[in-house]
């Protein structure tokens, strides 16, 4: 992506967000029903929908255009890894701003509802491929390993979704906890509610588009790691084959990734 | 395909018949997860009856992961793997032989559990057919998953804390329906169990489905 | 503070600091690929003196 493109859509981004903020905390009236709850109802659904339908969708997609031969290409690996992290955090945020409407709402921080159970568990999910991620592989090996995954996690999506809402109509507690969106939303609301749809879409649209940048850069530290290794060898033994032999020591190391600093806040959130 | 499957599934069975892994050790660990079940949730027979279903499936899932370490634990030893994958062997049927060899010591298993749920936990099966249909259906999902991530983590270093983590959300929705199944299989009338057959007969289909299609380059990536 | 004030400072503090986490790595990474290119450059001529492809 072009660096005045992503400027852009991140300056957008943030012009956008701050507006649904002022309008969702100052401007906007509170809701006959749900009172001021009504406000968190203006982050968290673009937050759900950026991290379950945009998130996993694309890093599904992303992982079949991978193994498909004919559109194979390093291109939907990255893009599948970018939209998951992503994906992570968001999906955490939809679980933390749920609970935290739900609080005031239903009394409890947490219930075992449809959806927050499907969420949940999409989260899980979501850290395992991550996980599988960061296990150490040539990158080839590891783009198909994950694109596997991954699809192997999406086709549970759906069923995972029917079972919990079944279990949830068995159980009666659906009725309770179905005051959700008042479904006639209009005026100021309507319009700041799409407001933060498209606030936080650019801001995930970014943020994918900066995480595929740093994938792209992790892999080119790799390959130049191993060249200037490779290069050294040579230049130390003065011979081919020495320079080939003590090079062997090298490519899994120089293929590690990186060790990062104490990074995102992505699993402070999640504990 | 299918004689593909045969031979590997043989082949399976037999090391097992042989080593005797899963009959000393898996299935003493489903019966010591009933024993520690029973420790978490009191002495009371009421408690322990009424989670009888959830706690059998609970001590399946956690077994089938152990099942599927072994299965792939088996061609652990220098080159076996590559072995395998250059045999010429179709790898949907290496899959379908793979999953067919647990899915019988699952199927084993169950039957001991059962025993076990009955003696310690004074459950009592009303509707045979429903248990034993939900518990086919989910045999063939938690092999059909399991052995695909088995496949997917079985040259990791960090395969023993990996595949658990991997492996258990994806089959939550067995633990779930196969639970219910149970509970109207035990309860005295098996009303709203059907449904939940759906269930696992969807799971069922599509991992089988599923496996078989991306077992090839699943194969290429371990 | 309300449960909405608490709900909107939370979400936008952590994809604030997501953000922060994002640039940060990028420019980590930029610089890594930076330091690492020159050396490469620098050490190829004395690998062609031995006459290696």
């Amino acid at each position: 992506m072009k660096p005045v493109v992503l400027r852009s859509i991140g300056v957008a981004a943030i012009v956008t967000t701050a507006a649904t903020i002022w309008l969702g905390l100052w401007v906007t009236p509170p809701d006959k029903v749900q009172g001021d709850l009504v406000r968190l109802v203006y982050i968290h659904p673009p937050i759900a929908w950026c991290a379950l339908y945009l998130a996993f969708g694309l890093a599904a997609l992303s992982s079949l255009l991978y193994l498909w031969r004919r559109t194979r290409s390093m291109f939907w690996d990255r893009l599948a890894a970018s939209a998951v992290e992503v994906g992570v955090v968001f999906n955490a945020l939809t679980l933390v701003t749920g609970s935290i409407w739900g609080r005031p709402t239903w009394g409890v921080w947490w219930t075992w509802d449809a959806r927050l159970t499907s969420t949940a568990l999409l989260l899980v999910l979501f850290l395992g491929y991550m996980a599988l991620r960061r296990v150490p592989a040539e990158p080839e090996v590891r783009a198909k390993r994950c694109a596997v995954a991954a699809l192997f996690a999406f086709v549970d999506v759906p069923i995972v979704h029917f079972s919990v809402v079944w279990w949830q109509t068995l159980h009666q507690g659906a009725t309770v906890l179905n005051a959700n969106l008042s479904p006639t939303i209009h005026g100021s609301m309507a319009w700041t509610l799409l407001l933060g749809f498209v606030a936080i879409t650019l801001a995930f649209i970014w943020m994918v588009a900066v995480r595929y940048r740093i994938e792209v850069l992790r892999d080119e530290i790799g390959e130049e790691e191993l060249e200037v290794s490779l290069a050294e060898r040579r230049a130390e033994s003065g011979t081919v084959e020495a320079g080939f032999a003590s090079a062997e020591a090298t490519p899994t190391m120089a293929l590690q990734p990186r060790p990062e600093p104490a990074g995102h806040p992505g699993p402070t959130v999640v504990s | 395909m299918w004689r593909d499957a045969l031979l590997v599934a043989g082949k399976d069975l037999r090391i097992e018949a042989r080593s005797r892994v899963g009959l000393w050790q898996v299935v003493p660990f489903a019966l010591l997860a009933l024993v520690l079940f029973a420790f978490a949730l009191g002495p009371g027979p009421v408690a322990l009856r009424a989670a009888a279903p959830g706690l059998f499936w609970l001590a399946v899932l956690f077994s089938t992961v152990l099942a599927i370490q072994r299965s792939f634990a088996i061609e652990g030893g220098e080159g076996t793997r590559d072995g395998l994958r250059l045999s010429g062997l179709d790898p949907a049927g290496i899959f379908l032989g793979k999953a067919a060899a647990v899915a019988l010591q699952l199927l084993v298993l169950q039957l001991v559990l059962f025993a076990g749920v009955v003696l310690l936990f004074g459950a009592r099966l009303h509707t045979p057919w429903l248990a034993i249909t939900a518990s086919v259906l989910a045999t063939i999902g938690l092999s059909a998953a399991g052995v695909a991530y088995g496949a997917l983590s079985a040259g990791l270093r960090v395969r023993e804390t990996l595949l658990p983590l991997l492996v258990l959300p994806v089959l939550a929705p067995v633990l779930l329906a196969g639970s219910r199944a149970w509970a109207a299989a035990l309860a005295t009338s098996p009303a709203g169990g059907g449904q939940w057959l759906k269930i696992l007969g969807a799971f069922a289909a599509v991992y089988v489905v599923v496996g078989v299609v991306l077992y090839g380059p699943l194969q290429e990536a371990a | 503070m309300s449960y909405v004030d608490a709900g909107y400072i939370i979400a936008f503090s952590v994809l604030f600091l997501y953000v922060v986490s994002l640039l940060v790595r990028r420019r980590r990474l930029e610089r890594a690929v930076a330091n690492v290119a020159p050396r490469g450059d620098a050490v190829q001529p004395s690998a062609s003196q031995d006459g290696t492809p």
